[in-house]
Protein backbone atom coordinates (compact mmCIF):
# COMPACT_ATOMS: atom_id res chain seq x y z
CA UNK A 1 0.00 0.00 0.00
CA UNK A 2 1.43 3.66 -0.90
CA UNK A 3 2.67 5.94 2.16
CA UNK A 4 1.94 9.05 1.97
CA UNK A 5 4.54 10.96 3.98
CA UNK A 6 4.99 14.56 4.24
CA UNK A 7 7.62 17.25 5.72
CA UNK A 8 5.90 19.49 8.16
CA UNK A 9 6.99 22.14 10.79
CA UNK A 10 5.70 21.29 14.34
CA UNK A 11 4.38 23.69 16.73
CA UNK A 12 3.02 23.78 19.75
CA UNK A 13 0.50 26.22 21.50
CA UNK A 14 -1.86 26.90 24.10
CA UNK A 15 -5.51 27.16 23.39
CA UNK A 16 -8.28 27.98 26.02
CA UNK A 17 -10.27 25.23 24.09
CA UNK A 18 -6.94 22.95 24.43
CA UNK A 19 -6.68 23.20 27.70
CA UNK A 20 -4.63 20.41 29.42
CA UNK A 21 -4.93 21.60 33.25
CA UNK A 22 -8.87 22.28 32.56
CA UNK A 23 -9.32 19.17 31.05
CA UNK A 24 -7.22 17.77 33.85
CA UNK A 25 -9.18 19.78 36.59
CA UNK A 26 -12.95 19.35 34.92
CA UNK A 27 -12.53 16.41 32.49
CA UNK A 28 -11.85 12.54 32.20
CA UNK A 29 -9.65 10.39 30.40
CA UNK A 30 -12.10 10.87 26.89
CA UNK A 31 -12.21 14.50 27.59
CA UNK A 32 -8.70 14.58 27.61
CA UNK A 33 -8.13 12.60 24.63
CA UNK A 34 -10.77 14.96 22.89
CA UNK A 35 -9.04 18.07 23.73
CA UNK A 36 -5.34 17.02 23.39
CA UNK A 37 -4.80 14.27 21.40
CA UNK A 38 -5.29 16.26 18.49
CA UNK A 39 -3.33 18.11 15.35
CA UNK A 40 -4.60 20.93 13.80
CA UNK A 41 -3.65 21.48 9.82
CA UNK A 42 -4.28 23.39 6.91
CA UNK A 43 -7.18 21.97 4.81
CA UNK A 44 -5.31 21.69 1.61
CA UNK A 45 -2.88 19.47 3.72
CA UNK A 46 -5.93 17.81 5.33
CA UNK A 47 -6.97 16.80 1.48
CA UNK A 48 -3.41 16.22 0.34
CA UNK A 49 -2.93 13.26 2.83
CA UNK A 50 -6.35 12.22 1.94
CA UNK A 51 -7.03 12.30 5.62
CA UNK A 52 -11.07 11.92 5.24
CA UNK A 53 -9.93 8.19 4.54
CA UNK A 54 -7.99 7.04 7.36
CA UNK A 55 -9.11 8.66 10.97
CA UNK A 56 -5.73 9.53 12.36
CA UNK A 57 -2.19 11.05 12.05
CA UNK A 58 0.84 9.65 12.80
CA UNK A 59 3.11 12.50 13.96
CA UNK A 60 7.57 11.53 13.88
CA UNK A 61 9.77 13.90 15.04
CA UNK A 62 13.20 12.86 15.87
CA UNK A 63 12.51 12.42 19.30
CA UNK A 64 9.50 9.98 19.36
CA UNK A 65 6.27 9.40 17.46
CA UNK A 66 2.35 9.97 18.43
CA UNK A 67 -0.90 9.31 16.93
CA UNK A 68 -3.85 11.79 17.48
CA UNK A 69 -6.79 12.98 15.42
CA UNK A 70 -6.15 15.86 12.67
CA UNK A 71 -8.13 18.18 12.50
CA UNK A 72 -8.56 20.85 9.53
CA UNK A 73 -8.27 24.69 10.22
CA UNK A 74 -7.70 27.45 7.68
CA UNK A 75 -6.09 29.45 10.56
CA UNK A 76 -2.82 27.23 10.43
CA UNK A 77 -0.65 27.70 7.63
CA UNK A 78 0.07 24.99 5.37
CA UNK A 79 3.43 22.81 6.31
CA UNK A 80 2.39 23.26 9.68
CA UNK A 81 1.31 21.01 12.65
CA UNK A 82 -0.03 22.80 15.15
CA UNK A 83 -0.96 20.87 18.75
CA UNK A 84 -2.29 22.13 21.50
CA UNK A 85 0.96 21.78 24.40
CA UNK A 86 -0.12 18.50 26.40
CA UNK A 87 1.10 15.35 27.60
CA UNK A 88 0.80 14.45 23.67
CA UNK A 89 2.56 16.95 21.94
CA UNK A 90 5.39 16.41 24.28
CA UNK A 91 5.99 12.57 23.33
CA UNK A 92 7.26 14.38 19.89
CA UNK A 93 8.95 17.30 21.65
CA UNK A 94 12.91 17.35 22.72
CA UNK A 95 16.11 18.28 24.61
CA UNK A 96 19.15 20.13 22.64
CA UNK A 97 21.99 21.27 24.56
CA UNK A 98 19.84 21.47 27.66
CA UNK A 99 16.98 23.75 26.00
CA UNK A 100 13.91 22.76 25.14
CA UNK A 101 12.43 22.00 21.62
CA UNK A 102 8.95 22.22 21.81
CA UNK A 103 8.15 24.81 18.61
CA UNK A 104 9.19 25.10 14.86
CA UNK A 105 10.45 21.27 14.81
CA UNK A 106 10.57 19.40 11.67
CA UNK A 107 8.36 16.49 11.71
CA UNK A 108 6.68 13.50 9.35
CA UNK A 109 3.22 13.36 8.76
CA UNK A 110 1.40 9.95 8.01
CA UNK A 111 -2.11 9.02 7.76
CA UNK A 112 -2.90 6.12 9.83
CA UNK A 113 -6.00 3.44 11.09
CA UNK A 114 -3.43 2.71 14.13
CA UNK A 115 -5.44 3.85 17.45
CA UNK A 116 -4.79 7.19 19.07
CA UNK A 117 -2.71 7.05 22.48
CA UNK A 118 -5.04 7.43 25.75
CA UNK A 119 -3.20 9.25 28.87
CA UNK A 120 -2.59 5.22 30.68
CA UNK A 121 -0.96 4.12 27.34
CA UNK A 122 1.75 7.17 27.63
CA UNK A 123 1.87 7.28 31.51
CA UNK A 124 3.08 3.27 30.98
CA UNK A 125 5.15 4.34 27.88
CA UNK A 126 6.56 6.84 30.41
CA UNK A 127 6.87 4.66 32.93
CA UNK A 128 8.72 1.95 30.96
CA UNK A 129 11.13 3.93 28.91
CA UNK B 1 -19.67 41.39 47.43
CA UNK B 2 -15.62 42.11 47.38
CA UNK B 3 -12.89 43.27 45.46
CA UNK B 4 -10.57 40.79 44.86
CA UNK B 5 -7.70 39.90 42.91
CA UNK B 6 -7.67 37.07 40.11
CA UNK B 7 -5.16 34.26 40.36
CA UNK B 8 -6.15 32.69 37.16
CA UNK B 9 -2.87 34.29 35.90
CA UNK B 10 0.12 36.27 35.91
CA UNK B 11 -2.42 39.78 35.05
CA UNK B 12 -3.56 39.22 38.44
CA UNK B 13 -6.71 41.65 37.70
CA UNK B 14 -7.52 43.33 40.93
CA UNK B 15 -10.94 44.31 39.92
CA UNK B 16 -13.23 41.11 40.25
CA UNK B 17 -16.27 41.00 42.35
CA UNK B 18 -16.81 38.30 44.40
CA UNK B 19 -19.81 37.22 46.52
CA UNK B 20 -19.06 35.09 49.17
CA UNK B 21 -19.76 34.44 52.67
CA UNK B 22 -16.74 33.17 53.25
CA UNK B 23 -17.66 29.08 53.30
CA UNK B 24 -18.57 29.04 49.42
CA UNK B 25 -18.20 31.32 46.76
CA UNK B 26 -21.70 32.71 45.09
CA UNK B 27 -20.72 34.63 42.31
CA UNK B 28 -17.87 36.11 40.99
CA UNK B 29 -18.16 39.24 38.34
CA UNK B 30 -15.58 40.86 36.18
CA UNK B 31 -13.27 38.03 35.87
CA UNK B 32 -12.27 36.29 32.04
CA UNK B 33 -13.39 32.62 31.12
CA UNK B 34 -10.26 31.46 32.25
CA UNK B 35 -10.05 33.54 35.68
CA UNK B 36 -14.05 31.96 36.34
CA UNK B 37 -12.51 28.38 35.83
CA UNK B 38 -9.64 28.94 38.21
CA UNK B 39 -12.43 30.02 41.18
CA UNK B 40 -14.36 26.84 39.65
CA UNK B 41 -11.14 25.02 40.70
CA UNK B 42 -12.47 25.34 44.51
CA UNK B 43 -15.23 22.52 43.71
CA UNK B 44 -13.99 21.03 41.18
CA UNK B 45 -14.59 16.94 40.58
CA UNK B 46 -10.81 16.42 40.06
CA UNK B 47 -9.93 17.81 43.24
CA UNK B 48 -7.57 16.53 45.39
CA UNK B 49 -8.58 16.56 49.26
CA UNK B 50 -6.51 13.52 51.07
CA UNK B 51 -3.19 13.34 51.28
CA UNK B 52 -2.20 10.08 48.80
CA UNK B 53 0.38 7.60 49.06
CA UNK B 54 1.94 4.81 46.55
CA UNK B 55 1.11 1.26 47.78
CA UNK B 56 1.18 -1.82 45.90
CA UNK B 57 1.49 0.51 42.43
CA UNK B 58 -1.72 2.55 42.93
CA UNK B 59 -2.27 5.57 44.94
CA UNK B 60 -4.09 5.57 48.07
CA UNK B 61 -5.75 7.92 50.80
CA UNK B 62 -3.50 8.32 53.75
CA UNK B 63 -3.68 10.39 56.95
CA UNK B 64 -1.50 13.90 56.95
CA UNK B 65 0.69 12.61 59.69
CA UNK B 66 1.77 8.89 57.58
CA UNK B 67 1.96 11.30 54.08
CA UNK B 68 4.50 13.98 56.21
CA UNK B 69 5.99 10.99 57.75
CA UNK B 70 6.86 8.96 54.54
CA UNK B 71 7.85 12.15 52.60
CA UNK B 72 10.35 13.43 55.17
CA UNK B 73 11.95 9.67 54.97
CA UNK B 74 12.33 10.16 50.98
CA UNK B 75 13.78 13.61 51.69
CA UNK B 76 16.42 12.12 54.34
CA UNK B 77 17.69 9.29 51.66
CA UNK B 78 18.00 11.33 49.04
CA UNK B 79 21.70 12.92 48.10
CA UNK B 80 20.55 14.77 45.37
CA UNK B 81 16.85 16.74 45.54
CA UNK B 82 15.43 18.43 43.40
CA UNK B 83 12.82 21.17 43.95
CA UNK B 84 10.60 22.44 41.04
CA UNK B 85 7.39 24.41 40.13
CA UNK B 86 6.13 27.29 42.86
CA UNK B 87 4.92 29.72 39.91
CA UNK B 88 1.60 28.63 41.38
CA UNK B 89 2.60 29.67 45.08
CA UNK B 90 2.74 32.51 46.82
CA UNK B 91 6.32 34.59 47.25
CA UNK B 92 5.81 33.29 51.14
CA UNK B 93 5.73 29.87 49.93
CA UNK B 94 8.69 30.33 47.52
CA UNK B 95 10.04 31.79 50.25
CA UNK B 96 9.41 27.99 52.10
CA UNK B 97 11.08 25.95 49.66
CA UNK B 98 14.11 27.65 49.24
CA UNK B 99 14.58 27.36 52.70
CA UNK B 100 13.93 23.69 52.12
CA UNK B 101 16.05 23.71 49.49
CA UNK B 102 19.13 24.98 51.30
CA UNK B 103 17.90 22.54 54.77
CA UNK B 104 18.50 19.62 52.21
CA UNK B 105 21.24 20.47 50.11
CA UNK B 106 19.27 20.63 47.09
CA UNK B 107 18.58 21.99 43.35
CA UNK B 108 15.59 24.45 43.10
CA UNK B 109 13.99 25.75 40.48
CA UNK B 110 10.79 27.49 39.38
CA UNK B 111 9.01 27.49 35.88
CA UNK B 112 10.18 30.69 35.07
CA UNK B 113 13.42 29.68 34.34
CA UNK B 114 12.44 28.06 31.10
CA UNK B 115 10.21 30.64 29.76
CA UNK B 116 10.13 34.54 30.56
CA UNK B 117 13.25 34.44 32.72
CA UNK B 118 15.70 33.61 29.64
CA UNK B 119 14.60 37.17 28.50
CA UNK B 120 14.69 39.31 32.02
CA UNK B 121 18.55 38.12 32.15
CA UNK B 122 19.67 39.15 28.45
CA UNK B 123 17.09 42.49 28.83
CA UNK B 124 18.67 43.32 32.14
CA UNK B 125 22.44 42.76 30.77
CA UNK B 126 21.58 44.65 27.80
CA UNK B 127 20.52 47.73 29.39
CA UNK B 128 16.78 47.88 28.20
CA UNK B 129 14.14 48.98 30.70
CA UNK B 130 10.91 46.71 30.75
CA UNK B 131 7.41 48.69 31.33
CA UNK B 132 4.01 48.01 33.38
CA UNK B 133 0.87 47.58 32.10
CA UNK B 134 0.00 51.04 34.32
CA UNK B 135 2.44 53.04 32.01
CA UNK B 136 1.48 51.19 28.60
CA UNK B 137 -2.42 51.83 29.28
CA UNK B 138 -1.18 55.69 30.06
CA UNK B 139 1.20 56.21 26.89
CA UNK B 140 1.48 53.39 24.61
CA UNK B 141 0.20 54.13 20.81
CA UNK B 142 1.59 50.85 19.77
CA UNK B 143 1.51 47.44 20.46
CA UNK B 144 3.24 44.58 18.75
CA UNK B 145 2.63 40.68 20.22
CA UNK B 146 5.69 38.58 19.34
CA UNK B 147 4.52 35.28 19.05
CA UNK B 148 2.30 36.01 21.92
CA UNK B 149 -1.39 34.74 21.57
CA UNK B 150 -2.40 37.84 24.36
CA UNK B 151 -6.09 37.03 23.96
CA UNK B 152 -6.10 33.19 25.02
CA UNK B 153 -3.30 33.14 27.54
CA UNK B 154 -3.83 36.57 29.29
CA UNK B 155 -7.23 37.43 28.22
CA UNK B 156 -7.90 40.79 29.66
CA UNK B 157 -4.44 42.09 28.59
CA UNK B 158 -5.89 43.54 25.75
CA UNK B 159 -8.52 44.98 27.54
CA UNK B 160 -6.55 46.89 29.74
CA UNK B 161 -4.06 47.76 27.32
CA UNK B 162 -5.67 48.16 23.76
CA UNK B 163 -9.13 49.00 24.35
CA UNK B 164 -8.49 51.42 27.40
CA UNK B 165 -8.04 55.60 27.67
CA UNK B 166 -5.61 56.53 29.80
CA UNK B 167 -3.75 59.49 31.18
CA UNK B 168 -1.87 60.86 28.08
CA UNK B 169 -4.04 58.50 25.67
CA UNK B 170 -7.75 59.68 26.23
CA UNK B 171 -8.40 58.88 22.55
CA UNK B 172 -8.08 55.36 23.29
CA UNK B 173 -7.99 52.82 20.47
CA UNK B 174 -8.96 54.51 17.85
CA UNK B 175 -5.04 55.69 17.97
CA UNK B 176 -3.55 52.85 19.16
CA UNK B 177 -1.97 50.53 16.74
CA UNK B 178 -1.83 46.33 17.08
CA UNK B 179 0.81 44.76 15.47
CA UNK B 180 0.59 40.97 15.32
CA UNK B 181 3.84 38.52 14.21
CA UNK B 182 2.78 34.81 14.48
CA UNK B 183 2.68 32.30 12.26
CA UNK B 184 -0.79 31.14 12.90
CA UNK B 185 -3.64 33.10 12.78
CA UNK B 186 -4.93 32.93 16.44
CA UNK B 187 -7.51 34.39 18.20
CA UNK B 188 -5.72 37.76 19.20
CA UNK B 189 -6.18 38.55 14.99
CA UNK B 190 -10.31 39.14 15.59
CA UNK B 191 -9.20 42.23 17.76
CA UNK B 192 -7.33 44.21 14.79
CA UNK B 193 -8.85 46.86 13.01
CA UNK B 194 -8.48 48.35 10.00
CA UNK B 195 -5.41 50.33 10.96
CA UNK B 196 -3.85 47.34 12.50
CA UNK B 197 -0.70 45.15 11.04
CA UNK B 198 -1.27 41.44 10.30
CA UNK B 199 1.81 39.83 9.84
CA UNK B 200 1.84 36.11 9.26
CA UNK B 201 5.45 35.01 9.35
CA UNK B 202 6.88 31.89 8.02
CA UNK B 203 7.17 29.59 11.17
CA UNK B 204 10.42 29.68 12.48
CA UNK B 205 11.51 32.84 10.37
CA UNK B 206 11.86 35.15 13.56
CA UNK B 207 15.30 35.36 13.47
CA UNK B 208 15.69 36.01 9.80
CA UNK B 209 12.95 38.65 9.96
CA UNK B 210 14.90 40.57 12.84
CA UNK B 211 18.40 40.23 11.41
CA UNK B 212 17.35 42.15 8.16
CA UNK B 213 15.32 44.51 10.28
CA UNK B 214 18.70 45.40 12.24
CA UNK B 215 20.29 45.82 8.46
CA UNK B 216 17.46 47.91 7.39
CA UNK B 217 18.40 50.00 10.41
CA UNK B 218 21.91 50.66 9.18
CA UNK B 219 20.78 51.35 6.09
CA UNK B 220 17.95 51.88 4.12
CA UNK B 221 16.84 49.91 1.33
CA UNK B 222 18.24 46.52 3.01
CA UNK B 223 14.93 44.67 2.72
CA UNK B 224 15.33 42.57 -0.36
CA UNK B 225 13.29 43.04 -2.99
CA UNK B 226 11.29 39.55 -2.42
CA UNK B 227 10.79 40.03 1.42
CA UNK B 228 11.86 37.74 4.07
CA UNK B 229 10.60 35.09 6.07
CA UNK B 230 6.82 35.25 4.18
CA UNK B 231 6.55 38.88 4.34
CA UNK B 232 6.29 40.98 1.96
CA UNK B 233 9.00 44.65 1.71
CA UNK B 234 6.05 46.68 1.98
CA UNK B 235 4.74 45.09 4.92
CA UNK B 236 8.59 45.14 6.42
CA UNK B 237 9.01 49.03 5.53
CA UNK B 238 5.61 49.69 7.53
CA UNK B 239 6.21 47.65 10.32
CA UNK B 240 9.43 49.23 11.06
CA UNK B 241 7.93 52.46 10.33
CA UNK B 242 5.68 52.46 12.97
CA UNK B 243 8.46 50.76 15.26
CA UNK B 244 10.39 53.88 14.96
CA UNK B 245 7.64 56.49 14.15
CA UNK B 246 5.69 55.49 18.07
CA UNK B 247 5.53 57.62 21.02
CA UNK B 248 5.29 54.56 23.02
CA UNK B 249 5.46 51.15 21.74
CA UNK B 250 5.48 47.77 23.94
CA UNK B 251 6.76 44.67 22.36
CA UNK B 252 5.05 41.71 24.25
CA UNK B 253 7.48 38.98 23.60
CA UNK B 254 5.82 35.63 23.93
CA UNK B 255 6.57 31.73 23.90
CA UNK B 256 7.25 31.81 20.15
CA UNK B 257 9.72 34.02 20.68
CA UNK B 258 11.80 31.36 23.07
CA UNK B 259 12.55 29.00 21.00
CA UNK B 260 16.37 28.23 20.93
CA UNK B 261 17.74 29.01 17.44
CA UNK B 262 21.01 27.15 16.07
CA UNK B 263 24.29 29.36 15.64
CA UNK B 264 22.07 32.35 17.06
CA UNK B 265 20.74 34.47 20.19
CA UNK B 266 16.82 35.28 19.44
CA UNK B 267 16.09 36.97 22.22
CA UNK B 268 19.77 39.18 21.88
CA UNK B 269 18.70 39.90 18.57
CA UNK B 270 15.51 41.44 19.24
CA UNK B 271 16.87 43.34 22.15
CA UNK B 272 19.76 45.03 19.30
CA UNK B 273 16.65 45.49 17.36
CA UNK B 274 15.13 47.67 19.92
CA UNK B 275 17.97 49.47 21.03
CA UNK B 276 19.04 50.16 17.16
CA UNK B 277 15.77 51.80 17.03
CA UNK B 278 15.23 53.55 20.26
CA UNK B 279 18.61 55.62 18.86
CA UNK B 280 17.02 56.31 15.55
CA UNK B 281 13.96 57.25 17.42
CA UNK B 282 13.10 60.98 17.50
CA UNK B 283 9.47 61.11 19.03
CA UNK B 284 9.75 58.51 21.89
CA UNK B 285 10.55 54.75 22.48
CA UNK B 286 10.09 51.07 22.24
CA UNK B 287 10.06 48.79 25.55
CA UNK B 288 9.58 44.70 26.31
CA UNK B 289 6.55 43.27 28.60
CA UNK B 290 6.58 39.62 29.21
CA UNK B 291 4.02 37.29 29.26
CA UNK B 292 4.23 34.76 32.07
CA UNK B 293 1.31 32.17 32.19
CA UNK B 294 1.06 31.25 35.63
CA UNK B 295 0.39 33.85 38.15
CA UNK B 296 3.46 34.10 40.23
CA UNK B 297 5.87 33.36 37.43
CA UNK B 298 7.75 36.46 38.68
CA UNK B 299 7.96 35.77 42.21
CA UNK B 300 10.57 33.57 42.04
CA UNK B 301 12.71 35.69 40.72
CA UNK B 302 12.61 38.27 43.29
CA UNK B 303 12.52 35.66 46.10
CA UNK B 304 15.81 34.43 44.64
CA UNK B 305 17.29 37.61 43.86
CA UNK B 306 16.85 39.09 47.35
CA UNK B 307 18.11 36.46 49.29
CA UNK B 308 21.30 34.88 47.13
CA UNK B 309 21.24 37.43 44.24
CA UNK B 310 20.28 34.85 41.51
CA UNK B 311 17.39 34.19 39.72
CA UNK B 312 16.95 30.61 39.78
CA UNK B 313 18.87 27.25 39.80
CA UNK B 314 19.86 28.12 43.19
CA UNK B 315 22.17 24.71 44.47
CA UNK B 316 23.14 24.11 47.18
CA UNK B 317 25.67 21.65 49.41
CA UNK B 318 26.78 22.08 52.79
CA UNK B 319 23.68 24.60 53.51
CA UNK B 320 25.23 27.16 51.03
CA UNK B 321 24.81 28.66 47.70
CA UNK B 322 26.92 26.62 45.27
CA UNK B 323 28.16 28.72 41.44
CA UNK B 324 26.55 26.39 38.68
CA UNK B 325 25.95 26.77 35.48
CA UNK B 326 23.22 23.93 35.69
CA UNK B 327 19.55 24.16 34.96
CA UNK B 328 16.74 22.40 35.79
CA UNK B 329 16.71 20.85 32.60
CA UNK B 330 20.44 19.23 32.34
CA UNK B 331 19.74 18.19 35.92
CA UNK B 332 17.33 16.00 34.87
CA UNK B 333 18.83 15.39 31.50
CA UNK B 334 21.86 14.22 33.49
CA UNK B 335 19.97 12.59 35.53
CA UNK B 336 21.49 14.41 38.82
CA UNK B 337 18.77 13.50 41.24
CA UNK B 338 17.57 10.95 42.92
CA UNK B 339 14.19 12.40 44.18
CA UNK B 340 12.09 15.25 43.02
CA UNK B 341 9.69 17.92 44.87
CA UNK B 342 7.33 19.22 42.36
CA UNK B 343 4.89 22.22 43.99
CA UNK B 344 2.06 23.22 41.72
CA UNK B 345 3.02 22.05 38.62
CA UNK B 346 3.15 19.37 36.05
CA UNK B 347 6.36 18.53 34.73
CA UNK B 348 5.00 14.68 33.50
CA UNK B 349 3.10 17.00 31.03
CA UNK B 350 4.85 19.89 30.42
CA UNK B 351 8.35 18.04 29.82
CA UNK B 352 9.15 16.28 26.78
CA UNK B 353 9.16 12.68 27.32
CA UNK B 354 13.04 11.98 27.04
CA UNK B 355 12.82 13.87 30.60
CA UNK B 356 9.42 12.59 31.79
CA UNK B 357 10.86 9.65 31.75
CA UNK B 358 13.96 10.12 33.80
CA UNK B 359 11.77 12.14 36.23
CA UNK B 360 9.88 8.78 36.57
CA UNK B 361 12.44 6.17 37.52
CA UNK B 362 12.83 8.64 40.93
CA UNK B 363 10.46 9.13 43.91
CA UNK B 364 8.29 11.79 43.30
CA UNK B 365 6.68 13.94 45.90
CA UNK B 366 3.90 15.99 45.08
CA UNK B 367 2.46 19.69 46.52
CA UNK B 368 -0.30 20.30 44.53
CA UNK B 369 -4.21 20.81 44.31
CA UNK B 370 -5.56 19.16 40.88
CA UNK B 371 -5.64 16.19 39.40
CA UNK B 372 -2.45 16.01 36.64
CA UNK B 373 -0.26 12.90 34.90
CA UNK B 374 2.47 14.10 37.66
CA UNK B 375 0.16 13.04 40.18
CA UNK B 376 -0.57 9.51 38.54
CA UNK B 377 3.35 8.66 38.73
CA UNK B 378 3.78 10.04 42.18
CA UNK B 379 5.13 8.26 45.00
CA UNK B 380 3.34 11.39 47.96
CA UNK B 381 0.79 13.49 47.21
CA UNK B 382 -0.08 16.46 49.35
CA UNK B 383 -3.01 18.30 48.56
CA UNK B 384 -3.06 21.94 48.92
CA UNK B 385 -5.09 25.50 49.09
CA UNK B 386 -5.68 27.09 45.81
CA UNK B 387 -3.36 30.61 46.53
CA UNK B 388 -5.89 33.85 46.10
CA UNK B 389 -8.81 31.63 46.96
CA UNK B 390 -7.99 30.07 49.70
CA UNK B 391 -5.31 31.35 50.98
CA UNK B 392 -3.14 34.74 51.02
CA UNK B 393 -0.35 35.57 49.64
CA UNK B 394 1.84 38.04 47.79
CA UNK B 395 2.71 37.29 44.24
CA UNK B 396 4.23 39.87 41.43
CA UNK B 397 2.22 41.01 38.44
CA UNK B 398 3.45 39.91 34.96
CA UNK B 399 5.22 43.47 34.89
CA UNK B 400 6.63 43.07 38.32
CA UNK B 401 4.69 44.83 40.13
CA UNK B 402 3.86 42.92 43.55
CA UNK B 403 0.18 42.34 43.97
CA UNK B 404 -1.28 41.48 47.71
CA UNK B 405 -3.59 38.10 47.68
CA UNK B 406 -6.40 37.70 49.90
CA UNK B 407 -7.90 34.81 51.52
CA UNK B 408 -11.57 34.36 50.25
CA UNK B 409 -12.88 31.49 51.95
CA UNK B 410 -12.06 28.69 53.82
CA UNK B 411 -10.05 25.46 52.39
CA UNK B 412 -12.27 22.12 52.25
CA UNK B 413 -11.06 19.52 54.59
CA UNK B 414 -8.83 22.13 56.74
CA UNK B 415 -5.94 21.49 53.76
CA UNK B 416 -3.04 23.00 54.30
CA UNK B 417 -1.03 26.06 51.91
CA UNK B 418 1.99 25.26 49.98
CA UNK B 419 4.14 27.71 52.78
CA UNK B 420 2.41 25.49 55.69
CA UNK B 421 3.48 22.17 54.29
CA UNK B 422 6.66 23.16 53.12
CA UNK B 423 7.28 24.50 56.47
CA UNK B 424 6.12 21.10 58.47
CA UNK B 425 8.30 19.26 56.06
CA UNK B 426 11.27 21.46 57.43
CA UNK B 427 10.44 21.38 61.23
CA UNK B 428 10.10 17.36 60.67
CA UNK B 429 13.29 17.24 59.22
CA UNK B 430 14.53 19.20 61.66
CA UNK B 431 12.85 17.59 64.57
CA UNK B 432 14.47 13.98 62.85
CA UNK B 433 17.60 15.13 63.16
CA UNK B 434 18.23 17.09 59.38
CA UNK B 435 18.71 15.72 56.46
S1 LIG C 1 -6.94 37.97 32.60
FE1 LIG C 1 -5.99 36.56 34.02
S2 LIG C 1 -6.08 37.58 36.02
FE2 LIG C 1 -7.51 38.67 34.64
S3 LIG C 1 -9.48 37.71 35.02
FE3 LIG C 1 -8.56 36.61 33.30
S4 LIG C 1 -7.45 34.89 34.24
FE4 LIG C 1 -7.93 36.34 35.87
Amino acid sequence: MEVIKTDFILNTVRRMENDQSKEFSFGDKKSLVEKLAIAFINPKDFDKLNLSSKPNLKISSNFGIIIVKGIADEDVPEGTVLMPISIWSNQITGVENSELRYKNMRVDVDITEEKINDLNSLINKIKEA
Amino acid sequence: MKRSVCSGCSLLCDDIMVKSDGIYIDEVFGACLKGKEKFDQVTSQNRILSPLIRKDDTLQKASWDEALQRTVDLIKKSKKPLIYGLSNSSCEAQLKGIELAKLINGFIDSNASICQGKVLDNAVNSGITLTTITEIINKADLILLWGSNAAESIPRLLNKVLFSRGKFRMTGREIKTLIIIDPVKTASFNTMGVRDVALRITPGKDIELIKVLKEECCAADSIPSEGVAGLDKDDMKRLLQHLSGAEYGVIFVGQGLLTPQKNSNLINELLELVQMINIKQERGRITLAMMGGHFNMNGFDHVALSMYGKRGNLHFKDNQILETDENIISKIENEDFDCSIFIGTDPISHFPMSLSSKLAKKPIILIDNRNSATLQLASIVLPTTITGIECSGLAYRLDHIPIELKKIINPPSKIPTDEEILNQIIQKLKSDGGN
